[in-house]
């Protein structure tokens, strides 16, 4: 797992979320990259395939901006609850970490259904 | 909840509008008391200052001896604790602490724990169970739906310290309290000093590592049997111990020896926590007295306060105690 710094500061903005970590550095993640990579059983399976992937893109462009309600999960990971479409998905830190840097936060995995 | 296994039916629930059917009934009910259990979590974490889990990745090392020795000894110190007994299958804290076929008290759709010895509170599938032969069969989000009525709908109170006392691995149970307990302090893992119990307890660190709980660290249980007696004074003694291996000693003036035999070897509890980085906790010694405790319902600490078994409990609660302290806060601002 990569070594990741803590966050410590999350701020909900209209469209993306403003991370601060413990370093300093802060980053922008955007609420539809955040719902696109939902690593949930139902959602993560879909980005095995281009067409899919690209079908899931658009349905969550398509949701009408909205700040979600953040919660964390024990002290390895975050959820986000939306008022339409997917709340299911149990985001570990190092995932937001690799989607604020741009990275991809499935590794270039497929889908496998594991713990979380 | 109708997978539940205790009933905390409100009468009157955020008042569902008389029109609607009784499906939509029982889904507002569920979504409030839902609510309401959540909200009791984030009270928990504010009331109950220090949570620790007990685990271990082999079952039969003593993890549920070493949790209730842990909670007796901080009771015997004088903190206010409880003991969260989450192995649903094979639930035994409550005949170790001497509450067998007691019932726990449900009042207002709040669990009232049961107290045992020195005042520790105590909360368990086993006063559930109709009889102790029943076996709980159930499904992981059944147990799940459980461990969450166990967390949230109990009534603790103020506490110092929640021990909680898993079943062996690193499965839904642990998993379902790391993610539902807010500001859980850590880790401690139970050991055996065998290699196929030292192998079970790396995956449990791994296991702490992943979900980001500190490991508080390793305690190696069952480590070392000693054996006294009484011969002449300055006499040289051999005794033979597990895979023949000689023990000499010589007995003092007054006759008396002792020996401490490796059932178990020794020692490969501190290895482990050194090679992965861990604090070593201490070494508990192999007691028959926590069976006949056990079996009895007093524990060895109860019946024996100042005994070896006692003694050592109590080192390893004072580490416990100082890892808890020197860690740091780490909170996250979410606006």
């Amino acid at each position: 797992m990569p070594d990741v710094p803590n966050l410590t500061r999350l701020e909900r903005r209209d469209t993306d979320m403003k991370l601060t970590y413990f370093d300093g550095g802060e980053f922008t993640v955007t609420y539809d990259d955040l719902r696109h990579s939902c690593p949930c059983a139902k959602c993560a399976p879909l980005r095995n395939d281009d067409a899919n992937s690209k079908t899931l893109r658009r349905q969550v462009e398509a949701f009408a901006p909205e700040k979600p309600q953040v919660r964390p999960v024990g002290k390895y990971a975050l959820g986000f609850e939306w008022k339409n479409g997917c709340s299911s998905g149990i985001y570990r830190f190092e995932r937001i970490w690799a989607l604020a840097n741009n990275q991809d936060p499935d590794n270039g995995k497929s889908y496998v259904h594991g713990a979380w | 909840m109708a997978d539940s296994p205790v009933s905390t039916h409100n009468p009157n629930p955020a008042a569902p509008s008389d029109d609607a059917s009784p499906q939509q009934q029982k889904q507002m009910e569920s979504a409030y008391a839902n609510m309401k259990r959540k909200m009791s979590m984030q009270e928990i974490g504010r009331k109950i200052k220090h949570k620790v889990m007990v685990l271990s990745g082999k079952g039969g090392v003593g993890k549920s001896t070493v949790a209730t020795g842990l909670a007796l000894s901080l009771a015997q110190e004088g903190h206010s604790v409880g003991i969260l007994d989450i192995d649903i299958t094979g639930p035994n804290v409550p005949k170790m602490m001497g509450l067998d076929r007691k019932r726990l008290h449900v009042e207002q759709g709040r669990i009232h724990p049961a107290q045992g010895h020195l005042g520790v509170k105590v909360i368990s599938m086993a006063f559930l169970l109709e009889d102790e032969d029943t076996p709980v069969v159930w499904r992981g989000p059944i147990k799940l739906g459980a461990i969450n009525q166990f967390i949230g709908d109990v009534e603790w109170g103020e506490l110092d310290y929640l021990v909680i006392d898993f079943p062996p691995g690193t499965s839904d149970e642990p998993l379902t309290v790391a993610q539902s307990l807010p500001d859980i302090d850590g880790m401690v893992i139970v050991t055996t000093p065998q290699d196929v119990a030292l192998l079970d307890s790396r995956k449990s660190i791994t296991f702490s590592e992943s979900l980001k709980v500190p490991v508080l660290g390793v305690v190696e249980n069952m480590s070392g049997y000693t054996i006294s007696g009484k011969t002449s004074p300055g006499n040289d003694i051999e005794i033979a111990g597990p895979g023949g291996k000689k023990h000499k000693t010589t007995a003092d003036s007054d006759g008396n020896f002792n020996v401490t035999l490796d059932i178990f070897k020794q020692g490969g509890g501190k290895s482990t926590a050194e090679e992965f980085g861990v604090p070593f906790l201490g070494a508990l010694p192999f007691d028959p007295g926590f069976v006949r405790g056990g079996d009895d319902g007093v524990h060895r600490i109860v019946s024996e306060p100042e005994g070896a078994s006692a003694i050592a409990f109590a080192k390893v609660v004072e580490a416990i105690k100082s890892q808890i302290g020197s860690s740091k806060s780490q909170g996250l601002e979410i606006i």
